[in-house]
């Protein structure tokens, strides 16, 4: 699951020169109106989640966007992942010891990359004691919640604290790290006036792979071993993800596929969480502008999914996306009449995914006659993406990369 | 139809079966007869303690009355302590004091001379393992049993070595650290591990095979092979409650359940009085799940696990009498009689739909009061919710059980709380007269049988919505029970927020001041930490020719469907624990973690 070999690279963003033109810093910028992103975790060998699941949907029903990381992540993951959302702070949520040096590990990494300003809180209910929450404020800790504390409390320390509204700058240097990277896309996600998004890179654009599919089918297990076949296949190849999250009705939203992701907690993956922000069709207002920023920055892949979505429509157009994947589970027949399917006609891959349930060969049989009527050639892969070394995974990887 | 369904219509079936009684015992004369006998011998039978006070009391309590179709309800119903659908209490007699017992007048009394086992459990689990080694001796010194249960550390639970790049401040954090067989020879050195009067149990899930094997290759090592047959104790092993509350799997469920049940298998042929798994509802409830919820999902796990065995092809009457259950108790009502309900749906659904005779229709209780009604402001007054607590799980004929330190919302349990908790235990079992003389002084009142009822229609009907999913592993897939669990956690904050739930010295008379104690917090020192490492590393150094082929073994073992827990305790001769998982991890993958 760990790599070391791109530590000293400093991130998954490949060495490339880039260039942004960011505005000058005393104009009006749409930053201020924008969301608050951070994210949660819970240590290392820690499964202790009830508590961090209770405060993350308080947070996202107070606007706040919330990137969860999920439990049992180490402090490397954590700090990585929190640089690449470019969160504005880190809450954790640890209940089984250790804390003081993790928290202190957690902050290393931040400062190691450049990212120190990124804010860093969190709690423990009686685990940590007042002396602990002493010492970890001594090492950079924003605040430590004790037990008892009142949901509003933690709400309104996390608008008041890492609310204001920061002016998104990136800096001019050209080595294209991910806290440089994680930048340029909040400057993209914010549209802020006056930029513009591409980066001048020597390398060739990255093959931009779209998924998409209805909610449950099983998209981020797809994508997540997809990477690692990915990063299994070539020590050197880096793979960038930009994933979507559906925001609650003009309040914040919860980012969670990073938490069910196992082998893209890597140094070779840059991954990027973005909330729809009240945009249907299973994508971010933001997503072009971010792909923008992506494609040229040097990556071997970059795979982009959608929230999970209805069938009706494709979310992608066509030219910043080179293939287009459709996943579907074999139980849409109860829900939806393939004909009512336009992605079906769109597609360039069809998966059906869980194909071990029953009634998956009935389904991949009727959509492999729909798709011989469609005469484009689509490809048909039955999958299994939960099971370790599924053939069927291993057959879309070598699809998407032929 | 799952095994789910089938259950709920036994429960059903049952339910009517026994108002059938109950009528037929008001109308046909025969049957009334021999109802009323049976009463009046179980009655008569009964023996005679007499009280320090010297007070006369039957043995057993029974409801007073001499209405057949009443009778009938009672015998079928509930039954006697000991007899289908157990509701009163698993076996005849528990808890009841042996010693200075006036013998009744009928020597073969029904509620016979069982020597009552001690139902106090002792928790711990800190630093390395002489560390924990050495607390076990000193809560065990003045017991007459000895019942030793073990947390693990987090890098343990995990499947980690303690060497794992980020995990140094864990180690020895909350539990033990355990990498290898030596460590769990210390661990346990000193103790008679094959001796009757002693067990242990041990509170590990994803690695639990790989544990449980260190401990059979430590117990060799010691006593050699003819100990594996003697060995006594629980190993927690419940994987489906990881998945749904507790997160602390490390293997793909399939590939864990298939680890599972190969130890299983072992144990049951090889260990006959071993507890290969607790099903556990404990994480379930301390992750936010109402008492219904904790009762219905555990119920419903056991149940999949039973399913899953008889696939396998061993003998529910086997295996049946080595499951063993694992409940909370906290502070809200349904613990008046949660456990009560439990045993019953157990009994009918194990008779009814797995053929299992009495041994195996039994739900084994082991209880632990609840650590999330636990709170660090004054934190003294968890000596009193705890002391609820354990009456709450004494009048449910709990088998054993494991009461909290009154520290443990803020610090690992120091000495002087371990110490208190566990005299609560004795203070309500051998110093209050509540449970010495009389079976079930408790059991029956109105307002229980009221609770029994509303929560068996909970269970039953959270047993529907599962089956409705397609039984227990459809409805994990459709995260369920998790999202179940969840919207009762934050159900459960805001109450406490507006104030629905009171929490004294929380959100009621709260004391401006904080009055928690400066702490001398129990934590590992970092030479110990040190030292497991050290350890950890000369061993790997010592068994650097060995541990390839011993890995390799093991790999051949798994692909080629044999039995990995057999092969494992061969394996943990020469290989570490995070050595074994990341072998077994590159063959099965890993477990997706679920949010």
């Amino acid at each position: 699951m760990k790599t070391t070999t791109a530590r000293r690279q400093g991130g998954s963003a490949p060495r490339s020169r880039a260039g942004i033109h960011p505005p000058p810093a005393r104009k009006r910028h749409q930053a201020s109106g924008s969301p608050v992103r951070i994210l949660t975790a819970v240590p290392i060998c820690d499964g202790h989640d009830s508590a961090i699941n209770t405060i993350n949907l308080e947070l996202i029903h107070h606007g706040i966007e919330v990137i969860y990381l999920g439990y049992h992540r180490s402090a490397r993951d954590i700090a990585r992942a929190a640089i690449q959302e470019d969160a504005r702070a880190i809450g954790i949520s640890s209940y089984n010891g250790g804390h003081v040096e993790f928290f202190g590990e957690v902050i290393e990494f931040l400062k190691k990359n450049g990212a120190g300003d990124i804010g860093v809180f969190g709690g423990g209910g009686g685990t940590i004691t007042p002396a602990d929450a002493r010492l970890l404020a001594k090492k950079g800790v924003d605040r430590i919640f004790s037990a008892g504390t009142r949901l509003a409390e933690i709400v309104e320390f996390v608008k008041t604290r890492y609310g204001a509204p920061g002016i998104p700058t990136a800096s001019r240097t050209t080595i294209l790290t991910d806290r440089r990277l994680a930048k340029l896309l909040t400057v993209a996600e914010l549209n802020v006036r006056g930029s513009r998004f591409e980066v001048r890179g020597s390398a060739k654009p990255s093959r931009v792979v779209g998924i998409t599919g209805p909610g449950g089918a099983g998209k981020t297990t797809l994508i997540d071993e997809l990477a690692m076949r990915f990063l299994r296949s070539d020590p050197k190849a880096r793979v960038a993800i930009l994933s979507h999250d559906p925001s609650l009705a003009g309040q914040g939203a919860l980012l969670g596929d990073r938490a069910t992701m196992i082998y893209s907690q890597d140094d070779r993956v840059f991954m990027r969480s973005l909330a729809t922000r009240g945009q249907a069709g299973g994508l971010s207002p933001a997503t072009k502008r971010c792909l923008q920023v992506l494609k040229p920055s040097g990556f071997d892949l970059v795979l982009v999914e959608t929230v999970g979505i209805g069938q009706e429509a494709m979310p992608f157009g066509r030219e910043l996306i080179n293939q287009t994947v459709l996943v579907m589970s074999p139980d849409y027949g109860s829900r939806l009449q393939l004909q009512k399917i336009v992605m079906l006609q769109e597609a360039d891959v069809v998966v059906v995914n869980k194909s071990d349930l029953a009634g998956a060969k009935t389904a991949a049989a009727e959509i492999e006659q729909y798709l011989v009527l469609n005469h484009r050639g689509q490809k048909l892969i039955s999958t299994v993406a939960k099971r370790h070394r599924d053939p069927g995974v291993d057959e879309l990887f070598r699809w998407l990369g032929s | 139809m799952s095994a789910l369904a089938e259950v709920t219509r036994a429960v059903e079936d049952y339910n009517r079966f026994v108002e059938e009684q109950v009528g037929r015992a008001r109308t046909d004369g025969q049957f009334r007869e021999q109802m009323l006998n049976r009463w009046r011998a179980g009655c008569a039978g009964v023996g005679i303690v007499t009280t320090p006070t010297g007070l006369k009391l039957p043995r057993l309590a029974l409801p007073q009355t001499d209405e057949p179709g009443e009778i009938a309800r009672y015998l079928f119903g509930e039954g006697l302590p000991g007899e289908f659908p157990f509701m009163n209490a698993a076996y005849r007699q528990m808890y009841l004091q042996v010693a200075g017992v006036a013998a009744g007048p009928n020597r073969k009394s029904p509620i016979g001379n069982v020597e009552s086992e001690e139902p106090t459990r002792l928790f711990a689990g800190l630093g390395v393992a002489e560390d924990t080694n050495q607390r076990f001796h000193y809560l065990t010194r003045q017991q007459r049993s000895i019942r030793l249960s073990t947390a693990f550390d987090g890098p343990t639970l995990y499947g980690l070595d303690s060497d794992t790049d980020g995990v140094f401040g864990k180690i020895g954090e909350g539990g033990v650290a355990i990498d290898m067989v030596e460590d769990m020879e210390r661990l346990y050195a000193g103790f008679p591990l094959g001796d009757e009067h002693f067990s242990v149990s041990m509170t590990i899930n994803g690695p639990a095979p790989i544990i449980l094997a260190m401990y059979v290759a430590a117990a060799k090592r010691r006593f050699g092979p003819e100990i594996v047959s003697k060995l006594r104790g629980t190993v927690q092993g419940d994987i489906l409650k990881e998945v749904q509350a507790q997160n602390e799997i490390i293997f793909p469920i399939e590939a864990s359940l298939r680890f599972l049940t190969d130890m299983v298998e072992f144990t049951t042929t090889h260990m006959p009085r071993w507890y290969p798994i607790s099903i556990s509802g404990y994480h379930i409830a301390e992750a936010g799940a109402t008492p219904v919820q904790q009762a219905a999902y555990t119920l419903a796990n056991g149940f999949t696990y039973a399913e899953l065995f008889r696939e396998r092809g061993l003998e529910v009457n086997r295996f049946g009498p080595r499951l063993s259950f694992f409940l909370d108790c906290g502070l809200d009502i349904e613990y008046l009689a949660l456990a009560r309900v439990c045993r019953k749906l157990w009994a009918v659904g194990m008779r009814d739909v797995f053929g299992a005779n009495a041994p195996a229709q039994l739900f084994k209780l082991h209880t632990q009061t609840s650590g999330r009604s636990l709170i660090a402001q004054e934190f003294k007054g968890n000596l009193t919710r705890t002391a609820v607590e354990l009456m709450l799980a004494y009048i449910n004929a709990t088998n054993s059980c494991h009461s909290n330190s009154a520290d443990e919302p803020f610090t690992t349990p120091s000495e002087e709380y371990v110490r208190l908790a566990a005299q609560a235990q004795a203070v309500l079992l051998e110093e209050t007269g509540l449970f010495q003389f009389m079976m079930n002084t408790l059991g029956g009142s109105p307002g229980m049988k009221i609770v029994e009822q509303t929560v068996e229609e909970g269970v039953l009907s959270e047993f529907r919505a599962i089956d409705r999913l397609g039984g227990v592993l459809a409805a994990i897939e459709h995260r369920y029970q998790r999202s179940q669990i969840q919207a009762a956690a934050h159900r459960y904050e805001q109450q406490i927020n507006n104030g629905v739930r009171r929490i004294i010295g929380l959100n009621r008379y709260r004391d401006a001041a904080d009055t928690r104690p400066a702490l001398s917090v129990v934590r590992t020192p970092r030479r110990q930490k040190r030292l497991q490492i050290d350890r950890l590393e000369k061993f790997k150094r010592n068994h650097r020719a060995e541990a390839g082929r011993a890995l390799e073994a093991l790999a051949q073992t798994v692909e080629s469907g044999g039995n990995v827990f057999a092969e494992l305790v061969r394996t943990v001769e020469h290989c570490s624990l995070g050595q074994i998982t990341a072998r077994l991890h590159e063959l099965v993958g890993h477990y997706r973690p679920a949010i």
